[in-house]
Protein backbone atom coordinates (compact mmCIF):
# COMPACT_ATOMS: atom_id res chain seq x y z
CA UNK A 1 0.00 0.00 0.00
CA UNK A 2 1.46 3.28 -1.00
CA UNK A 3 1.01 6.59 0.70
CA UNK A 4 1.32 8.47 -2.52
CA UNK A 5 -2.11 10.03 -2.44
CA UNK A 6 -2.08 10.68 1.30
CA UNK A 7 -1.89 14.34 2.27
CA UNK A 8 1.64 15.24 3.16
CA UNK A 9 2.38 16.46 6.63
CA UNK A 10 3.37 20.11 6.63
CA UNK A 11 6.75 21.09 7.93
CA UNK A 12 5.39 23.33 10.68
CA UNK A 13 5.31 20.73 13.43
CA UNK A 14 6.50 21.51 16.92
CA UNK A 15 10.03 20.77 18.07
CA UNK A 16 10.57 18.05 20.71
CA UNK A 17 11.40 20.77 23.23
CA UNK A 18 8.13 22.57 22.52
CA UNK A 19 6.25 19.31 22.90
CA UNK A 20 7.85 18.70 26.28
CA UNK A 21 7.20 22.27 27.40
CA UNK A 22 3.46 21.90 26.69
CA UNK A 23 3.41 19.07 29.19
CA UNK A 24 5.24 21.20 31.77
CA UNK A 25 2.54 23.82 31.35
CA UNK A 26 -0.19 21.19 31.51
CA UNK A 27 1.16 19.78 34.78
CA UNK A 28 1.54 23.22 36.31
CA UNK A 29 -1.64 24.73 34.86
CA UNK A 30 -3.04 25.12 38.34
CA UNK A 31 -0.13 26.47 40.41
CA UNK A 32 -2.17 26.05 43.58
CA UNK A 33 -1.43 22.32 43.41
CA UNK A 34 2.29 22.48 42.78
CA UNK A 35 3.18 25.67 44.65
CA UNK A 36 0.36 27.27 46.61
CA UNK A 37 -0.83 24.40 48.75
CA UNK A 38 2.56 22.87 49.61
CA UNK A 39 4.00 26.24 50.62
CA UNK A 40 0.89 27.11 52.58
CA UNK A 41 0.94 23.85 54.49
CA UNK A 42 4.69 24.11 55.06
CA UNK A 43 4.23 27.59 56.52
CA UNK A 44 1.49 26.34 58.79
CA UNK A 45 3.67 23.46 60.00
CA UNK A 46 6.50 25.90 60.60
CA UNK A 47 4.32 28.22 62.67
CA UNK A 48 3.10 25.29 64.77
CA UNK A 49 6.68 24.06 65.27
CA UNK A 50 7.91 27.48 66.24
CA UNK A 51 5.05 27.80 68.73
CA UNK A 52 6.00 24.45 70.29
CA UNK A 53 9.68 25.52 70.58
CA UNK A 54 8.59 28.75 72.17
CA UNK A 55 6.36 26.92 74.66
CA UNK A 56 9.22 24.50 75.42
CA UNK A 57 11.58 27.39 76.00
CA UNK A 58 9.10 28.99 78.33
CA UNK A 59 8.57 25.78 80.24
CA UNK A 60 12.06 24.25 80.55
CA UNK A 61 14.39 27.03 79.57
CA UNK A 62 16.34 27.53 76.36
CA UNK A 63 16.76 24.48 74.16
CA UNK A 64 20.13 24.05 72.58
CA UNK A 65 21.86 24.00 75.96
CA UNK A 66 22.94 21.15 78.21
CA UNK A 67 21.37 17.91 76.99
CA UNK A 68 20.52 19.27 73.55
CA UNK A 69 23.54 21.28 72.52
CA UNK A 70 22.49 21.29 68.85
CA UNK A 71 18.90 22.12 69.61
CA UNK A 72 16.06 19.83 68.57
CA UNK A 73 17.44 18.09 65.51
CA UNK A 74 14.74 15.49 65.05
CA UNK A 75 11.84 17.00 63.25
CA UNK A 76 9.89 15.37 60.46
CA UNK A 77 8.01 18.50 59.51
CA UNK A 78 9.91 19.38 56.37
CA UNK A 79 9.60 15.78 55.18
CA UNK A 80 5.96 16.56 54.48
CA UNK A 81 6.89 18.44 51.35
CA UNK A 82 8.77 15.47 49.94
CA UNK A 83 5.83 13.14 50.43
CA UNK A 84 3.51 15.79 49.03
CA UNK A 85 5.62 15.96 45.86
CA UNK A 86 5.41 12.18 45.53
CA UNK A 87 1.63 12.55 45.54
CA UNK A 88 1.84 15.41 43.03
CA UNK A 89 3.81 13.13 40.73
CA UNK A 90 1.31 10.28 41.12
CA UNK A 91 -1.63 12.57 40.36
CA UNK A 92 0.12 14.19 37.43
CA UNK A 93 0.85 10.99 35.62
CA UNK A 94 -2.46 9.42 36.44
CA UNK A 95 -4.73 12.37 35.71
CA UNK A 96 -2.88 14.42 33.12
CA UNK A 97 -1.71 11.52 30.95
CA UNK A 98 -5.18 10.80 29.46
CA UNK A 99 -5.74 14.49 28.71
CA UNK A 100 -2.29 14.92 27.18
CA UNK A 101 -2.93 12.00 24.82
CA UNK A 102 -6.34 13.43 23.94
CA UNK A 103 -4.58 16.68 23.04
CA UNK A 104 -2.38 14.68 20.68
CA UNK A 105 0.75 14.34 22.78
CA UNK A 106 3.01 11.32 22.41
CA UNK A 107 3.88 9.26 25.47
CA UNK A 108 7.50 10.15 24.87
CA UNK A 109 6.71 13.86 25.04
CA UNK A 110 4.65 13.26 28.17
CA UNK A 111 7.52 11.46 29.91
CA UNK A 112 10.03 14.07 28.82
CA UNK A 113 7.72 16.90 29.83
CA UNK A 114 6.89 15.49 33.23
CA UNK A 115 10.57 14.75 33.90
CA UNK A 116 11.34 18.36 32.99
CA UNK A 117 8.51 19.68 35.16
CA UNK A 118 9.59 17.60 38.15
CA UNK A 119 13.24 18.55 37.73
CA UNK A 120 12.32 22.24 37.59
CA UNK A 121 10.13 21.89 40.67
CA UNK A 122 12.96 20.01 42.43
CA UNK A 123 15.38 22.83 41.54
CA UNK A 124 12.97 25.43 42.87
CA UNK A 125 12.08 23.66 46.07
CA UNK A 126 15.68 22.69 46.80
CA UNK A 127 16.62 26.36 46.47
CA UNK A 128 13.75 27.40 48.70
CA UNK A 129 14.66 24.90 51.41
CA UNK A 130 18.33 25.91 51.19
CA UNK A 131 17.38 29.54 51.73
CA UNK A 132 15.27 28.39 54.68
CA UNK A 133 18.23 26.45 56.07
CA UNK A 134 20.54 29.44 55.58
CA UNK A 135 18.12 31.72 57.36
CA UNK A 136 17.72 29.16 60.10
CA UNK A 137 21.45 29.20 60.74
CA UNK A 138 21.59 32.99 60.51
CA UNK A 139 18.93 33.38 63.19
CA UNK A 140 20.35 30.58 65.40
CA UNK A 141 17.33 28.41 64.83
CA UNK A 142 14.69 31.10 64.49
CA UNK A 143 15.77 32.63 67.76
CA UNK A 144 14.95 29.47 69.65
CA UNK A 145 17.61 26.93 68.59
CA UNK A 146 14.96 25.10 66.63
CA UNK A 147 15.78 23.06 63.55
CA UNK A 148 13.13 23.05 60.90
CA UNK A 149 15.13 22.82 57.67
CA UNK A 150 18.44 21.57 59.02
CA UNK A 151 17.09 18.40 60.58
CA UNK A 152 19.51 15.57 61.16
CA UNK A 153 18.67 13.64 57.97
CA UNK A 154 19.14 16.64 55.68
CA UNK A 155 21.71 18.91 57.32
CA UNK A 156 25.31 18.98 56.19
CA UNK A 157 28.32 21.04 57.15
CA UNK A 158 29.80 20.70 53.69
CA UNK A 159 28.58 24.10 52.55
CA UNK A 160 25.44 25.54 50.99
CA UNK A 161 25.85 23.95 47.55
CA UNK A 162 26.06 20.56 49.28
CA UNK A 163 22.99 21.46 51.34
CA UNK A 164 21.13 22.36 48.18
CA UNK A 165 22.25 19.13 46.50
CA UNK A 166 20.86 17.04 49.37
CA UNK A 167 17.42 18.61 49.04
CA UNK A 168 17.53 18.35 45.27
CA UNK A 169 18.41 14.66 45.29
CA UNK A 170 15.60 13.84 47.67
CA UNK A 171 13.07 15.79 45.59
CA UNK A 172 14.17 13.91 42.49
CA UNK A 173 13.86 10.64 44.40
CA UNK A 174 10.34 11.36 45.60
CA UNK A 175 9.03 12.79 42.33
CA UNK A 176 10.19 9.89 40.23
CA UNK A 177 9.26 7.22 42.73
CA UNK A 178 5.80 8.75 42.41
CA UNK A 179 5.81 8.48 38.63
CA UNK A 180 6.65 4.80 38.70
CA UNK A 181 3.64 3.94 40.87
CA UNK A 182 1.44 6.19 38.77
CA UNK A 183 2.65 4.49 35.61
CA UNK A 184 1.87 1.09 37.09
CA UNK A 185 -1.62 2.35 37.95
CA UNK A 186 -2.21 3.91 34.53
CA UNK A 187 -1.18 0.71 32.84
CA UNK A 188 -2.65 -2.01 35.05
CA UNK A 189 -5.05 -0.12 37.32
CA UNK A 190 -5.63 -1.26 40.90
CA UNK A 191 -4.56 -4.85 40.25
CA UNK A 192 -1.18 -3.66 39.05
CA UNK A 193 -0.74 -1.32 41.97
CA UNK A 194 -1.63 -4.01 44.52
CA UNK A 195 0.79 -6.38 42.85
CA UNK A 196 3.50 -3.72 42.79
CA UNK A 197 3.04 -3.01 46.50
CA UNK A 198 3.01 -6.73 47.28
CA UNK A 199 6.30 -7.14 45.37
CA UNK A 200 7.76 -4.10 47.10
CA UNK A 201 6.68 -5.54 50.45
CA UNK A 202 8.34 -8.84 49.63
CA UNK A 203 11.49 -7.04 48.60
CA UNK A 204 11.61 -5.06 51.84
CA UNK A 205 10.95 -8.16 53.94
CA UNK A 206 13.61 -10.00 51.95
CA UNK A 207 16.14 -7.24 52.56
CA UNK A 208 15.27 -7.14 56.25
CA UNK A 209 15.65 -10.91 56.45
CA UNK A 210 18.99 -10.73 54.69
CA UNK A 211 20.13 -8.03 57.09
CA UNK A 212 19.00 -9.95 60.15
CA UNK A 213 20.41 -13.28 58.99
CA UNK A 214 23.73 -11.78 58.10
CA UNK A 215 23.86 -9.59 61.18
CA UNK A 216 24.14 -6.73 58.77
CA UNK A 217 22.41 -4.09 60.85
CA UNK A 218 25.58 -2.73 62.35
CA UNK A 219 27.26 -2.70 58.96
CA UNK A 220 24.29 -0.88 57.44
CA UNK A 221 24.29 1.66 60.24
CA UNK A 222 27.99 2.24 59.82
CA UNK A 223 27.66 2.59 56.08
CA UNK A 224 24.86 5.13 56.39
CA UNK A 225 26.77 7.04 59.05
CA UNK A 226 29.87 7.01 56.88
CA UNK A 227 27.91 8.22 53.88
CA UNK A 228 26.27 10.98 55.89
CA UNK A 229 23.25 12.94 54.66
CA UNK A 230 25.19 14.03 51.58
CA UNK A 231 26.18 10.50 50.59
CA UNK A 232 22.76 9.01 51.27
CA UNK A 233 21.00 11.75 49.28
CA UNK A 234 23.38 11.35 46.35
CA UNK A 235 22.72 7.62 46.47
CA UNK A 236 18.95 8.27 46.41
CA UNK A 237 19.48 9.87 43.01
CA UNK A 238 20.23 6.42 41.57
CA UNK A 239 16.82 4.85 42.30
CA UNK A 240 15.25 8.21 41.36
CA UNK A 241 16.74 8.21 37.87
CA UNK A 242 16.04 4.49 37.54
CA UNK A 243 12.39 5.11 38.44
CA UNK A 244 12.17 7.82 35.77
CA UNK A 245 13.39 5.37 33.14
CA UNK A 246 11.17 2.49 34.29
CA UNK A 247 8.22 4.88 34.58
CA UNK A 248 8.62 5.86 30.94
CA UNK A 249 9.04 2.25 29.82
CA UNK A 250 5.75 1.41 31.56
CA UNK A 251 3.91 4.41 30.10
CA UNK A 252 5.21 3.63 26.64
CA UNK A 253 2.70 0.82 26.29
CA UNK A 254 -0.04 2.33 28.45
CA UNK A 255 -3.50 3.25 27.20
CA UNK A 256 -5.60 5.85 28.97
CA UNK A 257 -8.71 4.25 30.39
CA UNK A 258 -11.71 5.91 31.84
CA UNK B 1 -7.00 11.98 -0.75
CA UNK B 2 -7.39 9.70 2.20
CA UNK B 3 -6.42 10.81 5.67
CA UNK B 4 -7.07 7.47 7.30
CA UNK B 5 -6.24 4.08 5.84
CA UNK B 6 -6.89 0.97 7.84
CA UNK B 7 -6.14 -2.57 6.77
CA UNK B 8 -7.13 -5.78 8.56
CA UNK B 9 -7.12 -4.03 11.89
CA UNK B 10 -7.88 -6.18 14.92
CA UNK B 11 -7.92 -5.57 18.64
CA UNK B 12 -8.92 -8.06 21.29
CA UNK B 13 -9.26 -7.57 25.02
CA UNK B 14 -8.79 -10.36 27.52
CA UNK B 15 -7.90 -13.96 26.90
CA UNK B 16 -9.61 -17.19 25.83
CA UNK B 17 -13.22 -17.50 26.99
CA UNK B 18 -13.77 -13.99 28.31
CA UNK B 19 -12.12 -12.31 25.38
CA UNK B 20 -13.85 -9.45 23.61
CA UNK B 21 -13.09 -8.80 19.97
CA UNK B 22 -13.33 -5.01 20.06
CA UNK B 23 -12.21 -4.51 16.47
CA UNK B 24 -12.16 -7.37 13.98
CA UNK B 25 -10.39 -7.29 10.63
CA UNK B 26 -11.49 -3.75 9.86
CA UNK B 27 -10.41 -2.23 6.56
CA UNK B 28 -11.49 1.17 5.31
CA UNK B 29 -10.25 4.54 4.15
CA UNK B 30 -11.57 7.96 5.13
CA UNK B 31 -11.14 10.89 2.80
CA UNK B 32 -9.74 14.26 3.68
CA UNK B 33 -11.98 17.21 4.52
CA UNK B 34 -15.21 15.34 4.99
CA UNK B 35 -17.46 14.63 7.94
CA UNK B 36 -17.48 10.92 8.64
CA UNK B 37 -19.97 9.24 10.92
CA UNK B 38 -18.82 6.30 12.99
CA UNK B 39 -22.06 4.65 13.93
CA UNK B 40 -22.81 1.64 16.03
CA UNK B 41 -24.35 0.37 19.21
CA UNK B 42 -22.80 0.81 22.61
CA UNK B 43 -19.88 -1.54 22.93
CA UNK B 44 -19.68 -2.00 19.17
CA UNK B 45 -16.05 -0.88 19.18
CA UNK B 46 -16.37 2.79 18.25
CA UNK B 47 -14.17 4.19 21.02
CA UNK B 48 -11.61 1.40 20.68
CA UNK B 49 -11.37 2.08 16.97
CA UNK B 50 -10.81 5.80 17.59
CA UNK B 51 -8.22 5.01 20.25
CA UNK B 52 -6.41 2.81 17.73
CA UNK B 53 -6.56 5.54 15.10
CA UNK B 54 -5.05 8.08 17.51
CA UNK B 55 -2.28 5.81 18.77
CA UNK B 56 -3.78 5.62 22.25
CA UNK B 57 -4.45 1.92 21.89
CA UNK B 58 -2.19 -0.67 20.31
CA UNK B 59 -3.40 -2.93 17.50
CA UNK B 60 -3.05 -6.70 17.72
CA UNK B 61 -2.51 -6.80 13.99
CA UNK B 62 -3.28 -4.84 10.89
CA UNK B 63 -2.01 -1.50 9.71
CA UNK B 64 -3.13 2.05 10.32
CA UNK B 65 -1.96 5.02 8.31
CA UNK B 66 -2.96 8.51 9.38
CA UNK B 67 -1.71 11.20 6.99
CA UNK B 68 0.26 8.36 5.45
CA UNK B 69 2.08 7.33 8.63
CA UNK B 70 1.62 5.04 11.59
CA UNK B 71 0.11 7.19 14.37
CA UNK B 72 1.64 5.34 17.33
CA UNK B 73 4.06 7.68 19.12
CA UNK B 74 4.29 9.70 15.93
CA UNK B 75 4.34 13.36 16.89
CA UNK B 76 4.08 14.49 13.28
CA UNK B 77 0.73 12.76 13.01
CA UNK B 78 -0.53 13.38 16.53
CA UNK B 79 0.24 17.11 16.39
CA UNK B 80 -2.61 17.31 13.90
CA UNK B 81 -5.08 15.17 15.81
CA UNK B 82 -7.62 16.08 18.49
CA UNK B 83 -9.55 13.34 20.28
CA UNK B 84 -11.50 14.28 23.38
CA UNK B 85 -13.18 11.09 24.53
CA UNK B 86 -16.76 10.97 25.73
CA UNK B 87 -15.35 9.74 29.06
CA UNK B 88 -12.32 12.06 28.95
CA UNK B 89 -10.52 12.38 32.28
CA UNK B 90 -9.29 15.76 33.41
CA UNK B 91 -6.90 16.48 36.28
CA UNK B 92 -8.82 16.80 39.55
CA UNK B 93 -7.54 20.31 40.18
CA UNK B 94 -8.65 21.59 36.77
CA UNK B 95 -11.32 24.19 36.29
CA UNK B 96 -12.77 24.87 32.86
CA UNK B 97 -10.40 27.79 32.28
CA UNK B 98 -7.41 25.50 32.89
CA UNK B 99 -8.58 23.31 30.02
CA UNK B 100 -9.02 26.36 27.82
CA UNK B 101 -5.58 27.73 28.73
CA UNK B 102 -3.65 24.48 28.20
CA UNK B 103 -5.35 23.26 25.02
CA UNK B 104 -4.04 26.07 22.74
CA UNK B 105 -0.47 24.94 23.43
CA UNK B 106 -1.23 21.63 21.75
CA UNK B 107 -3.02 22.86 18.65
CA UNK B 108 -1.26 25.08 16.15
CA UNK B 109 -4.54 26.26 14.63
CA UNK B 110 -6.34 26.96 17.92
CA UNK B 111 -8.76 29.87 17.62
CA UNK B 112 -9.09 31.58 21.01
CA UNK B 113 -11.85 33.96 19.94
CA UNK B 114 -13.86 31.08 18.60
CA UNK B 115 -13.34 29.20 21.88
CA UNK B 116 -14.56 32.21 23.88
CA UNK B 117 -17.58 32.55 21.66
CA UNK B 118 -18.41 28.87 22.13
CA UNK B 119 -18.02 29.10 25.90
CA UNK B 120 -20.63 31.81 25.86
CA UNK B 121 -22.97 30.07 23.49
CA UNK B 122 -22.80 26.76 25.34
CA UNK B 123 -23.05 28.64 28.65
CA UNK B 124 -20.11 26.83 30.19
CA UNK B 125 -19.08 28.15 33.64
CA UNK B 126 -15.34 28.70 33.15
CA UNK B 127 -14.51 29.01 36.81
CA UNK B 128 -16.18 25.79 37.82
CA UNK B 129 -14.14 22.67 38.62
CA UNK B 130 -14.26 20.05 35.90
CA UNK B 131 -15.35 17.53 38.51
CA UNK B 132 -18.39 19.64 39.39
CA UNK B 133 -19.67 20.03 35.83
CA UNK B 134 -22.88 18.38 34.78
CA UNK B 135 -22.68 15.69 32.11
CA UNK B 136 -23.86 18.19 29.53
CA UNK B 137 -21.34 20.86 30.52
CA UNK B 138 -18.58 18.25 30.42
CA UNK B 139 -19.63 17.30 26.90
CA UNK B 140 -19.72 20.98 25.97
CA UNK B 141 -16.10 21.45 27.09
CA UNK B 142 -15.09 18.50 24.88
CA UNK B 143 -17.03 19.97 21.98
CA UNK B 144 -15.43 23.40 22.47
CA UNK B 145 -11.90 21.96 22.54
CA UNK B 146 -12.65 19.81 19.49
CA UNK B 147 -14.08 22.71 17.49
CA UNK B 148 -11.64 25.45 18.54
CA UNK B 149 -8.63 23.16 18.05
CA UNK B 150 -9.31 23.22 14.30
CA UNK B 151 -7.15 20.09 14.23
CA UNK B 152 -6.83 18.75 10.70
CA UNK B 153 -8.22 15.47 12.04
CA UNK B 154 -10.77 15.90 14.81
CA UNK B 155 -12.61 13.09 16.55
CA UNK B 156 -15.85 13.70 18.39
CA UNK B 157 -16.81 10.76 20.58
CA UNK B 158 -20.54 10.84 21.32
CA UNK B 159 -20.20 14.57 21.91
CA UNK B 160 -23.87 15.18 22.65
CA UNK B 161 -24.17 13.15 25.88
CA UNK B 162 -26.12 15.13 28.43
CA UNK B 163 -26.55 18.08 26.07
CA UNK B 164 -30.10 19.34 25.73
CA UNK B 165 -31.77 19.60 22.35
CA UNK B 166 -30.80 23.26 21.97
CA UNK B 167 -27.13 22.63 22.72
CA UNK B 168 -27.06 19.60 20.41
CA UNK B 169 -28.51 21.63 17.57
CA UNK B 170 -25.99 24.37 18.35
CA UNK B 171 -23.16 21.84 18.08
CA UNK B 172 -24.40 20.53 14.73
CA UNK B 173 -24.88 24.05 13.37
CA UNK B 174 -21.53 25.35 14.58
CA UNK B 175 -19.71 22.24 13.36
CA UNK B 176 -21.20 22.58 9.91
CA UNK B 177 -20.58 26.33 9.68
CA UNK B 178 -17.01 26.16 10.96
CA UNK B 179 -16.28 23.12 8.84
CA UNK B 180 -17.33 24.88 5.66
CA UNK B 181 -15.12 27.81 6.55
CA UNK B 182 -12.18 25.72 7.76
CA UNK B 183 -12.37 22.38 5.97
CA UNK B 184 -10.92 19.51 7.95
CA UNK B 185 -11.52 15.85 8.50
CA UNK B 186 -14.06 15.11 11.19
CA UNK B 187 -14.94 11.72 12.62
CA UNK B 188 -18.11 11.83 14.64
CA UNK B 189 -19.05 8.78 16.64
CA UNK B 190 -22.67 8.66 17.56
CA UNK B 191 -25.70 6.53 18.07
CA UNK B 192 -28.15 9.41 17.63
CA UNK B 193 -28.12 8.75 13.93
CA UNK B 194 -31.22 10.60 12.77
CA UNK B 195 -29.97 13.82 14.36
CA UNK B 196 -26.71 13.84 12.47
CA UNK B 197 -27.69 12.08 9.28
CA UNK B 198 -27.86 15.35 7.33
CA UNK B 199 -24.44 16.32 8.61
CA UNK B 200 -22.63 13.18 7.55
CA UNK B 201 -21.01 12.78 4.18
CA UNK B 202 -19.69 9.31 4.74
CA UNK B 203 -20.78 6.58 7.09
CA UNK B 204 -19.00 3.71 8.77
CA UNK B 205 -21.15 1.35 10.76
CA UNK B 206 -19.38 -0.91 13.20
CA UNK B 207 -21.00 -3.88 14.86
CA UNK B 208 -19.24 -6.25 17.23
CA UNK B 209 -15.96 -4.88 15.98
CA UNK B 210 -16.74 -5.43 12.31
CA UNK B 211 -17.29 -2.72 9.74
CA UNK B 212 -20.69 -3.65 8.35
CA UNK B 213 -21.38 -0.52 6.30
CA UNK B 214 -18.80 1.72 4.65
CA UNK B 215 -20.52 4.02 2.22
CA UNK B 216 -21.33 7.57 1.31
CA UNK B 217 -24.31 8.91 3.19
CA UNK B 218 -26.16 9.94 0.03
CA UNK B 219 -25.73 6.54 -1.46
CA UNK B 220 -26.96 4.92 1.75
CA UNK B 221 -30.03 7.08 2.05
CA UNK B 222 -31.35 5.78 -1.23
CA UNK B 223 -29.94 2.31 -1.04
CA UNK B 224 -32.43 0.49 1.10
CA UNK B 225 -36.16 0.40 0.92
CA UNK B 226 -38.93 -1.28 2.86
CA UNK B 227 -41.45 -3.35 0.99
CA UNK B 228 -44.68 -3.87 2.87
CA UNK B 229 -47.51 -6.23 2.03
CA UNK B 230 -48.97 -9.61 2.77
CA UNK B 231 -46.53 -12.17 3.99
CA UNK B 232 -46.80 -14.42 0.98
CA UNK B 233 -46.36 -11.55 -1.49
CA UNK B 234 -43.38 -10.16 0.38
CA UNK B 235 -41.77 -13.58 0.56
CA UNK B 236 -42.34 -14.20 -3.09
CA UNK B 237 -40.91 -10.80 -4.01
CA UNK B 238 -37.84 -11.03 -1.80
CA UNK B 239 -36.82 -14.49 -2.96
CA UNK B 240 -33.37 -14.13 -4.46
CA UNK B 241 -32.89 -10.53 -3.26
CA UNK B 242 -30.60 -9.22 -0.57
CA UNK B 243 -32.78 -8.72 2.50
CA UNK B 244 -31.31 -6.73 5.37
CA UNK B 245 -34.18 -7.20 7.73
CA UNK B 246 -37.58 -8.86 7.98
CA UNK B 247 -40.49 -8.22 10.30
CA UNK B 248 -44.00 -9.57 10.32
CA UNK B 249 -47.18 -8.95 12.18
CA UNK B 250 -49.95 -11.46 11.57
CA UNK B 251 -50.34 -11.84 7.84
CA UNK B 252 -48.47 -8.59 7.10
CA UNK B 253 -44.76 -8.51 6.50
CA UNK B 254 -42.05 -5.93 5.95
CA UNK B 255 -38.72 -6.58 4.34
CA UNK B 256 -35.83 -4.14 4.03
CA UNK B 257 -34.13 -4.68 0.72
CA UNK B 258 -30.73 -3.38 -0.23
CA UNK B 259 -30.21 -1.67 -3.54
CA UNK B 260 -33.63 -2.02 -5.17
CA UNK B 261 -33.38 -0.49 -8.64
CA UNK B 262 -36.19 1.21 -10.57
CA UNK B 263 -37.22 -1.99 -12.32
CA UNK B 264 -37.40 -3.74 -8.98
CA UNK B 265 -39.52 -0.95 -7.56
CA UNK B 266 -41.91 -1.15 -10.45
CA UNK B 267 -42.13 -4.89 -10.02
CA UNK B 268 -42.90 -4.45 -6.33
CA UNK B 269 -45.62 -1.95 -7.00
CA UNK B 270 -47.12 -4.24 -9.64
CA UNK B 271 -47.21 -7.03 -7.05
CA UNK B 272 -49.27 -4.77 -4.79
CA UNK B 273 -46.49 -4.02 -2.35
CA UNK B 274 -46.02 -0.66 -0.72
CA UNK B 275 -42.61 0.96 -0.78
CA UNK B 276 -41.32 3.03 2.11
CA UNK B 277 -38.02 4.86 2.43
CA UNK B 278 -35.62 3.72 5.10
CA UNK B 279 -33.88 6.36 7.19
CA UNK B 280 -30.19 6.07 7.94
CA UNK B 281 -31.03 5.23 11.52
CA UNK B 282 -33.44 2.46 10.54
CA UNK B 283 -30.89 1.09 8.14
CA UNK B 284 -28.26 0.96 10.86
CA UNK B 285 -30.69 -0.57 13.32
CA UNK B 286 -31.60 -3.25 10.82
CA UNK B 287 -28.03 -3.98 9.93
CA UNK B 288 -26.80 -4.23 13.47
CA UNK B 289 -29.93 -5.33 15.35
CA UNK B 290 -30.07 -8.96 16.39
CA UNK B 291 -33.73 -9.80 16.81
CA UNK B 292 -35.10 -11.25 13.59
CA UNK B 293 -38.82 -10.71 14.21
CA UNK B 294 -38.99 -7.16 15.45
CA UNK B 295 -37.28 -3.88 15.83
CA UNK B 296 -33.98 -4.04 17.58
CA UNK B 297 -33.60 -0.41 18.41
CA UNK B 298 -30.99 -0.59 21.04
CA UNK B 299 -28.75 1.98 19.51
CA UNK B 300 -30.55 4.63 21.48
CA UNK B 301 -30.18 2.76 24.72
CA UNK B 302 -27.91 5.42 26.12
CA UNK B 303 -25.03 4.86 28.42
CA UNK B 304 -25.51 5.31 32.13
Amino acid sequence: MSAVDAPTIPHATATPAARAWRIVRLLTANPATTVGWPLGILTLIFVMNWTVWWLLTRAVGPIGDGETPDGVRFNGAVSFIFVYMLVVAVQAANQSFPLALGYGSTRRAFSAGSALAFTLLALGYATLLTIGAWFEELTSGWGLHGNFFRTIYFATDAGWPAQWWIYFCWFVFFFFTGTIFAAVFVRWRATGLSTAFALLGLLVVGLLAALILSDGWAALGETLAALGPLGVASLALVPGVLAAVVGHLLLRRATPRS
Amino acid sequence: MSVIRVQNLSKRYGRSSGAVQAVAEASFTLDENRIHGLLGRNGAGKTTLMQLLTGQEFADHGTIEIFGENPVENARVLDRVCFIKESQRYPDDFRVHHVLSTAPRFFADWDADFADELVERFRVPVKRRMKKLSRGQLSAVGVIVGLASRAPLTFFDEPYLGLDAVARQLFYDVLLADYSEHPRTVVLSTHLIDEVSNLLEHVLVIDEGRIVIDADADELRGSAIDVVGTRTTVEAFTAGREVLHRAHLGSLATATIAGLDEAGRAEARAAGLELEPVSLQQLVVRTTGDTPGGPADRTNGGRA
